[in-house]
Formats: C-alpha cells, structure tokens, sequence
C-alpha cells in the first residue's frame, strides 16, 4: 500500500497548494458591515474601465489619472477641513466584458471597500454594474457607456450618467444640422442594436427639426467594404450622410468616403466619434466631418488650463471622458464633504438635484428625477490639416446645444425610481 | 481524412485509457472527497462570485471533455448550449419568479432540445467539419439572440436576473451562501458526466473514439450514440450556464459569442482531456488569471494568457491533470518493485 500513500500524500500536498494560492491572492467571503461617518476611515474612488482593448486610448488609465488628480485638487482645496484626508483611487480592467464588469464590480464595493464606481465604457457592462450598485446601495457615475437605458427603463437611485448618450448625440448633430439647412438626410449604419437605436434617434430629431431621412442604408457588422453602401447612399444627392459606424468601422468607412470624391458636395455627419479617432487617423482624413462633442479641450481658455495640467501628466491631451472623471469624482467628494459622510444615500441626497458649473459641466445639473447629469453640449466640425496649429487642435466648435436641450426631457426617460 | 483523424485520437488515447493508470478504489474515493472539499472549501479563501465562476467554468469544461476527451468530437459551438441556457434561465426566473434552481433545470432543458437538432446533423462529420458544424449553429444562435432584443436585451444583455430561493433571504443576497445554494446542480452536472463515462455507454463512446469503423462493424449505431452524448453534454453545459447567468445577476452576448467556445475548449485542452479532472482545474487556472490580472493593472492581459496556453500545449501536452497524473503514475511503478519484493 506504499504507493497508494505516497499518492494520497501527493494529492494532499497538491491540494494544499491551491487552497495556499487562493488565500495569498484573496481574502475570504462572508458578509461584512461598516458604520461610521466616513466607512473604514477612507473614501475609495474606483475606476472600472478598459485598461487594455478598444477603449484604452479614449477613457482607460488616463481616467485614473483623472481621477487622482481630482483628489489631489480636492485635498488642496479642503485642507484641513477635508472630511477625510484618507483617499484611495482603485482600478480594475473590465475587458469590455459585462460578466467580469459585474465580478469585478462587486469585489471592487465589497473587498476593496469602494464608495463609488467611476467610468465603466460599454453599455452591457454599463448596465451590469447598475444592478450591483443598486444591490449594494453605493454610488456609480457612468461616463464612458452611452446607452440611454442608465437613465430609462434601467434606472435606479445609486446610478448617475455623467457625459453623454445616444440621445444627446442625436440631438446635437441631428437636430443642429437639419437646423442650419441640411433638411435632407440619408443614414448609413451598422445593422446591430447600437447602430438601429442611433439611426431611431437620429430620425426622431431629424423629422423634429423639420428634415427627414431619404434612406436609411444597413451595413454589416464589423464590415471593411462600404464603397456600395457610400454609392448607394449618394446617389440622390442628400445635403447630409449620416453614419452610425463607430471604431475600426468608421475608419474604414471615412477612408472610403474621402476616396468617393463626395465629401466637397454632401456633408458627412458621424453619430458617434472622439478626438482620439481624429487623433489615429490624422485630421486630414475627417476634414468637414460634423459630430458631437460632451466636452473639447481646446474650446475656452477655462478647458484648456485643465487640459494643461492633464497633459503635464499624462504627456497626453484629453478626451471629454478624461475630463468628466475628474469632474465626476471632484463633484463626488464635495458631495461627501457636504453630507459628512460616505454612506451611498447620503451622497445620493446631496447630489440630487445639484446645480454645476465646472470646466466640465457647464450649466450643469444632476437631475433628480432620473440622475441625467445635464450640461451644455457642442457640434463640432474637424479642421482640415492646414488649419491644425498645434498635435491635438483638431475641432472646431460650430454650436453650442444649450443643457435644457441637449437631453432626453425627464418626461420621455421612462425612468422610475 | 481518415488517417488523419485516427493520428490525432492516438495521441488522446496515450493520454487517457492505458490500463495501468488506473487508480485503485481508495485513492480514487480519497481524490473524490479531497475535491469536494476544495469544492467546499472554495469560498472562504476565493471571492465568492469568483469560486462560483471556477465551478460553473468548470462543469462547462466538464462538458467539451465528454465530447471531446472521451468520444472524439471537438464541438467549437457549446456556447449556444451555455448561452442559451443562460437566456432561458434568466428569462424564466424574472418573469415567473421560481427558484432559480427550476430556471436552470429550465434552461437546461432548453439547451438539450436544441442540441438535437445540431447534433442530428453534426454527427454525419467528423473533424474539422463537425468543429465547422456547431460553430455555424452557435453563431445563428448568437444572431438570433442579437436580434430579438424585445427577449433578450440585445446588446445591453437580460439585466436584473433575481436568485430567488423559496424566500431564503441570506441565498439571495449574500454570494457567499449562494454558492453553497448553486453547487449542488454543478455537482449534479459532474456526476452526471462520471455517470456517463463510467457506464457501458461510455465504453461504447471510448470504442467510438478509438475506431468507430469497428464500433460500427460491432453492431453500435455510431451517430446515435453520437447524438446521445452530445445532448447530455449540451445539458451540462447548460447548468452550468445557468448557474453563471443567476450568479451573475444577468445574461449578455458575451455568453453565446464564439470566443467563449474558444475559451472553454481552451480550459479543457489546459487542464487535460479526457480525464473529466482536468475541465475544473483549468477553469481556476483561467478564471483566477484573468481576475488576478484584471485588478493589476497590467495593460496586456490577452499577452500573458496566450502565452500560457502555448507554454502549456508545448511542454505538457497533456494538460495540467494529465501531466500530474503522469507523474503520480511514475512514482508509482518506482515504488512498485521494492513493494512487491516485500510482499
């Protein structure tokens, strides 16, 4: 029976091992309640974002960055009244997948005791950490996912949305530009969910502003080739083309575009875009493209000071999720400050309601009713090469939506608390 | 083809069913019980949701080892079988409130029924068409599930899965007992995979394996026994999908989007096949990995769990489990010969 030992024995050892791994790189479960003004004696900020995919670039570590300057400025600000001097900035990469989002979330609000999810891009993922915030009763202010169902039909006391969304999106470039002439549309776009809800809310604000939509173009997703879909949609000489293609797709297709020897007749509208495609692609390539902004560094002499002391850091210019992290977690703790105290509801109380006006949000307010962080948005158009003076200088901002318009109104949201 | 297919179950073969590797009762009930208390153990020393993770990954894996380990088939679709699990069961747990472990038998059933029609017409290839095959039905799933957003959410996913348990408020709020609430279905999914292999049935599926031409020429009908453990294992998959989806609280596409079929072959070719051991291994390798790395705050974490597989396909080509077992079994006939002078 030697050898059976010597194996029982293996295992054994084998199986101490794991179950040793698993305790260095993990506490373990069971429940755990913390009381007091300020829980643990620390305020923890975590940003839940995409360190290492598609959205690096646009929100990713140069969030936390944004974030931590947000508290160093706040700490400067309150000095020794601060209500805690004790303030962490966490983070965890979500991988854009919602399962790990949700895993991750949760770990991040019980393990490492955070008060408040920050950031979280992609809108299953989005709407994962939504359900645990409101579980949990925690805070979470959501920038970078742009589904309009944070504030609709999926919303709840704990979650705020901070930058944009499908809607404002809508508005500012739909609406805007049927405004100012462009009445006649055609709208190319990816046939998936993102790409029909945009291409709805693009024609609920065309028709409102007294265009309309000639032809609506479906595209495969992801696709490479859209020389067809361009013709196809040129062919009756619309004022605007409309795509809802967002990333990889719409570098492909602005490409193509440009290539179709079109772009000097009919004006090229893009539902979704950031300075960083601008920023990969080269202006060139995007010039006379119209898009919405949230938020551009270089619109005021106010943005730019922020953007100044951003790129100080980060060797980078920002992009308007940077900008609404600092902003969001700035907000954050004067609302703790406020309250006195880092319990979910408290906080929720005090940013109810709130009027804001930063170098983010102007003419802001956290609506109570639905917890839309309302503010002014911009259209703005991207300047051809030669006009670029210096790396980044790629937008000119052609309106100003006012906050009051530039959102979903509190009656259509369907949101109920 | 053929040729090819019989060299590629020789080197599963050498792997898995040579005689003398075969443990004796009690080590094997001595394994058995050390596993369940891992198992057990499980949650005090992971986080909870990240141990329910580990098992659900695992019995996923369980369920490619049935096919793949032990009849021969690699199916590169049994995210349909998971996902779709997932969506039935969240479906039924939201809108009629039952326990979740009646969805997840639900959504378990569901996965089965159509496992039948895909296997009914995987089964007539072999390889790399089979492999074809089911991935083909995976992605119509995944499109359907895309495109019936009024059922399944679309893009943003089925949210607000409840863990109803007959009104057991510490199940449905503390992830801590419900792991201990859902592991009794992983549990049941794992027997039923040791069932299946350890019955005449899986004689039948390993002589499949090895030479179906002969199994054939015995008298066995080939294809429904193919059909047969491809439903089975489709049911496994779906448990274990279930319990994820009410764990998670939701349902989205990442659940049924072929990398996740990728994924789960790859746990299982990591752990080592055809050894049923080897899926739960792989799965706390991978699951722990990939939450270790996400709060790292390492920017590359699709570098580092690439480069693992690969080290693990070229060094132990027999997984994880495989290669321990390897080992064991080479201590063991070193000490066999003094041991039997003895006697």
């Amino acid at each position: 029976m030697r050898h059976t030992r010597m194996i029982s024995l293996a295992a054994m050892v084998a199986g101490s091992g794991l179950v040793l791994t698993a305790c260095g790189s993990s506490a373990g479960g069971g429940p755990a309640a913390a009381s007091g003004k300020i829980s643990d004696d620390k305020i923890v900020l975590a940003v839940l974002n995409d360190q290492s995919g598609v959205y690096k670039d646009l929100s990713g570590p140069n969030s936390v960055e944004a974030v931590k300057m947000a508290v160093e400025d706040w700490k400067a600000k309150h000095k020794d009244d601060a209500v805690s001097k004790n303030i962490e900035v966490v983070t965890a990469d979500h991988q854009n997948k919602p399962d790990i989002a949700n895993t991750k979330a949760q770990e991040l609000y019980d393990r490492q005791k955070a008060d408040i999810i920050l950031d979280v891009p992609t809108s299953s993922a989005a709407l994962a950490v939504a359900t645990q915030a409101k579980t949990k009763k925690k805070v979470y202010i959501n920038i970078g996912a742009g589904t309009t169902a944070l504030t609709g039909a999926q919303c709840n006391k704990y979650t705020f949305h901070w930058a944009y969304d499908t809607y404002m999106l809508a508005k500012g470039t739909g609406g805007t530009l049927t405004k100012d002439g462009g009445k006649k549309w055609n709208v190319v776009y990816p046939d998936y969910a993102f790409g029909q809800d945009m291409t709805k809310s693009f024609e609920g604000q065309i028709t409102a502003a007294g265009g309309a939509i000639g032809q609506k173009v479906p595209t495969p997703f992801p696709n490479d080739n859209f020389a067809t879909y361009i013709t196809k949609a040129a062919a009756d000489k619309p004022d605007v083309i409309g795509t809802m293609h967002a990333g990889g797709d719409l570098i492909n297709f602005v490409k193509q575009y440009n290539q179709a020897g079109i772009s000097d007749q009919i004006k090229l509208a893009v539902g979704l875009m950031f300075i960083t495609d601008i920023h990969s692609l080269g202006a060139e390539q995007f010039k006379g493209v119209t898009f919405t902004e949230a938020w551009y560094w270089n619109f005021d002499e106010q943005n730019r000071a922020w953007a100044d002391k951003f790129q100080a850091k980060t060797k980078t210019r920002p992009s308007f999720a940077h900008a609404a992290n600092y902003s969001a977690a700035f907000n954050y703790l004067e609302a703790v400050q406020e309250a006195g105290s880092d319990t979910g509801d408290d906080v929720v109380a005090k940013l109810e309601g709130k009027k804001i006006n930063d170098f983010f949000l102007r003419n802001g307010e956290v609506r109570a009713a639905d917890h839309r962080v309302i503010h002014d948005a911009y259209l703005a158009e991207v300047k051809p090469a030669s006009e670029v003076k210096e790396e980044w200088d790629y937008e000119k901002i052609v309106a100003t939506i006012p906050a009051a318009e530039a959102f979903k109104p509190v009656a259509e949201s369907g949101c109920s608390m | 083809m053929s040729a090819q297919l019989t060299e590629t179950t020789h080197v599963e073969t050498a792997a898995s069913s040579a005689p003398d590797r075969r443990l004796n009762p009690f080590v094997r009930a001595g394994l058995l019980l050390l596993a369940l208390l891992v198992v057990l153990a499980l949650p005090w020393y992971i986080y909870p949701p990240v141990a329910m993770d580990i098992v659900a990954w695992g019995l996923f894996a369980i369920s490619i080892d049935l096919l793949l380990g032990f009849t021969g088939l690699l199916s590169f679709g049994h995210a349909a079988f998971w996902g779709t699990s997932a969506y039935v069961t969240g479906l039924i747990a939201i809108r009629s409130g039952l326990p979740f472990p009646v969805a997840i038998l639900g959504g378990a059933v569901v996965a089965m029924l159509i496992a039948v029609p895909t296997g009914y017409l995987a089964v007539r290839r072999t390889g790399i068409y089979f492999a074809m095959v089911t991935l083909a039905f995976a992605q119509m799933i995944f499109f359907i599930a895309n495109q019936a957003r009024d059922l399944t959410g679309g893009e943003n996913g089925l949210q607000g899965i409840p863990k109803s348990f007959f009104g057991i408020e510490t199940v449905e709020t503390d992830p801590f007992y419900f792991y201990y609430a859902a592991l009794p279905l992983i549990l049941l999914g794992a027997f039923i995979a040791w069932r299946t292999v350890s019955s005449p049935f899986g004689r039948v599926l390993l002589a499949i394996r090895d030479n179906p031409a002969r199994a054939r020429a015995l008298g066995y009908d080939v294809e429904r026994y193919k059909i047969m453990v491809f439903v089975i294992s489709a049911g496994i998959a779906g448990l274990a999908g279930g319990v994820f989806s009410v764990s998670h609280g939701f349902a989205s596409l990442q659940e049924l989007v072929w990398q996740t079929s990728g994924k789960v072959v790859l746990i299982t070719v990591l752990g080592g096949i055809g050894t049923l051991w080897g899926g739960p291994l792989g799965a706390a390798v991978v699951v722990l990995l990939e939450d270790y790395l996400a709060s790292s705050g390492f920017n590359g974490i699709g570098i580092i769990t690439g480069s693992i597989f690969v080290l693990i396909v070229l060094l132990f080509r027999k997984g994880i489990w495989g290669t321990v077992a390897d080992l064991v079994a080479r201590i063991r006939s070193r000490g066999r010969t003094p041991g039997r002078r003895d006697a």
